[in-house]
């Protein structure tokens, strides 16, 4: 039983968006633009050449944040989702009536409906791909140019993410709304 | 066995005690060929017909024939399963004033006003199974697995209970039965009420969209279903009398009318301070919603055409133009739906992907929506359905109060 978590070095982020294609490729993601569990966000930069502001075009990777307070969790009227014993939040196809209530409820657009189960599908830091083969690493990680992402399980104190967070600064997205996050921004 | 035997036996007496007027098809067709009469039958009719296309099209092509997304997973169906819902717990409002609180005046129009609140949920029941991807899991597991932490897991339920409820209500009513119809009055009401906050909860526990957030959609929707169902009121007695009322109805819409003036005010004033707070108060991610909301027509229409109007022709003939005050109430039910599509649009209104995600576009500011083709045929097929089984409920049943 492990607590996998996430942590990102993002500013080494180049936005070559190739975490995006091994999602997809790894876990079967359909095709579509509107198909994604994860994503790197980027804003266009402010101010006038010359002095353009750098700072505000950063790029910034995510996908599901695996809170630890859910709100898609909460709101489900079927325990559709639910919390594995990783500590990640996961769908059961089975258990989904699709009434999108997760999706309206997840503060970080992390969900979106998969044609094939018409169910709801989100990042299951590739559970039943990856981890399921006895790998320790996720695709978006694996293929990062830059080594963005590291991810570990944050109950061993040994793992490179706990010494990650142990020994550099880090915040989590939109953490004012007590969702816990599993996702931390190493500034 | 033979307890069974004779249980199940009593249970069919019970069934064949409640009047019911044998009709046949030509019975359905019986009615006044007066052209508003026969408009709203073709109406009816071409309404029923959308439907049909519309469940097909859905059939065919699933949610693909919806224009919800990603970002506004939820469309018209939605607004139009509430606009039911909310007519429906407004109508068992209405009804439980005669035969469950006893007021006397508004006795004559119980039997019809919950009459007309089974008809409006069934048909809201019907629009929501065409907007939930898998209707028939959900009756299993809302069992199998319940999630009690989930806003829509009690709304179901207890609507489900309430619809239980309200059918049982009015057989002992059409049995003329006041003290059982008394009781599953009460309760119906309660649990609809319930039920109906746990739907304003859907969503006030949104604590990513702040605009919805909070205590004030959940009273706020027992207030609004109370407004709905005088309105209906209002409707169902024009329909019914062809807009001469006599005496005792009079009394009783004079009442209703009084009632709603204060209702509407009441409505008036909340929303003003829900949008003095939204607006001032300078929250983050609500103010700037607000000051969106302020700016589209849908929320004028929704008061001027649910609010000012009603309000202005009740207090201009001081509750007492009953014909005006059934116009009135036509505009109030279209000002009603837009209320329920601006409450599901508003919140959805605001992106929680700020940031740009795909080259050549600019970060999103507002989500977008409008109801597909399909979305549209389906709900008005909503509308068609709750006319059709009006229509045929009458026809059934004796829906007037004897005095
Ligand atoms: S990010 Fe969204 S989908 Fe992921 S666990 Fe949190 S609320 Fe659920
Ligand atoms: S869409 Fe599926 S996973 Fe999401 S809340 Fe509804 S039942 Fe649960």
């Amino acid at each position: 039983m492990a607590n996998y978590v996430m942590v990102l070095d993002y500013k080494n982020c180049i936005n070559c968006k190739a975490c995006e294609i091994a999602c997809k490729e790894e876990n079967g993601v359909l095709l579509g633009a509107d198909k994604h569990r994860i994503w790197v966000g980027s804003n266009n930069p402010k101010g006038e050449w010359p002095k353009l502001d750098i700072a505000s075009a950063a790029f910034l990777p995510s996908q599901c944040q695996q809170c630890e307070n859910a709100p898609c969790q909460d709101v489900c009227p079927t325990n559709a989702t639910y919390y594995d014993e990783n500590g990640v939040v996961q769908v059961d196809s089975d258990k989904c009536i699709l009434c999108s209530y997760c999706m309206v409820a997840c503060p970080y657009d992390a969900r979106y409906v998969d044609d094939r189960t018409v169910t709801v599908d989100k990042c299951t830091f590739c559970s039943d791909t990856r981890l399921a083969r006895g790998e320790v690493t996720t695709a978006c990680q694996n293929t990062c140019p830059t080594k963005v992402r590291t991810f570990g399980d944050i109950d061993d104190p040994d793992s490179e993410v706990s010494e990650l967070l142990r020994t550099r600064e880090h915040f989590s997205l939109k953490s004012n709304l007590g969702t816990k996050p599993k996702l931390f921004y190493l500034t | 066995m033979e307890t069974v035997a004779k249980k199940s036996s009593t249970i069919k007496e019970f069934i064949r005690s409640i009047p019911i007027n044998k009709i046949g098809v030509k019975d359905l067709l019986n009615f006044e060929k007066s052209p508003l009469n026969l408009f709203l039958a073709a109406l009816t009719l071409v309404f029923l017909g959308l439907f049909v296309v519309g469940v097909l099209f859905y059939l065919l092509h699933g949610h693909h024939a919806y224009n919800v997304t990603r970002e506004h997973p939820w469309g018209l169906l939605i607004a139009v399963y509430i606009f039911f819902v909310v007519s429906s717990t407004g109508l068992c409002i209405v009804g439980s004033l005669g035969d469950v609180f006893g007021f006397k005046d508004y006795m004559a129009i119980s039997k019809r006003a919950i009459f007309g609140s089974i008809v409006t949920i069934v048909a809201g029941f019907v629009v929501i199974a065409f907007e939930i991807g898998h209707p028939i899991t959900m009756m299993i597991y809302n069992v199998l697995t319940p999630g009690l932490t989930s806003a829509i897991w009690w709304m179901g339920t207890l609507y489900g209970l309430y619809l239980t409820f309200m059918i049982i209500e009015f057989v002992f009513l059409l049995k003329n039965d006041m003290k059982s119809a008394k009781t599953f009055g009460l309760i119906g009401l309660l649990v609809g009420l319930a039920a109906h906050s746990n739907l304003g909860g859907v969503f006030g526990f949104l604590n990513a969209r702040t605009i919805s957030n909070g205590v004030f959609y959940p009273t706020y929707f027992i207030l609004t279903a109370f407004i709905t169902g005088v309105f209906i009121a209002y409707i169902m007695m024009g329909f019914r009398y062809k807009l001469s009322f006599p005496k005792e109805i009079q009394t009783m819409l004079g009442g209703l009318a009084k009632i709603q003036a204060l209702l509407i005010s009441i409505l008036i004033f909340f929303v003003t301070w829900k949008f003095l707070t939204d607006v001032y108060g300078g929250m983050p991610n609500r103010a700037e919603v607000a000051e969106h909301i302020l700016g589209s027509w849908t929320f004028w229409a929704e008061v001027i055409l649910a609010m000012l109007i009603p309000l202005t022709i009740i207090l201009a003939s001081k509750a007492s133009a009953y014909k005006a005050i059934f116009f009135a109430s036509l505009s109030g039910m279209v000002g009603i739906f837009f209320m329920r599509y601006n409450l599901v649009h508003d919140t959805q209104l605001k992106p929680l992907q700020e940031m740009k995600i795909r080259e050549y576009q600019l970060p999103p500011e507002w989500i977008h929506y409008f109801p597909s083709a399909t979305e549209i045929m389906i709900s008005l097929g909503g509308l068609g359905l709750c006319l059709a089984l009006y229509y045929v409920g009458t026809k059934l049943f004796s829906l007037d109060t004897e005095h």
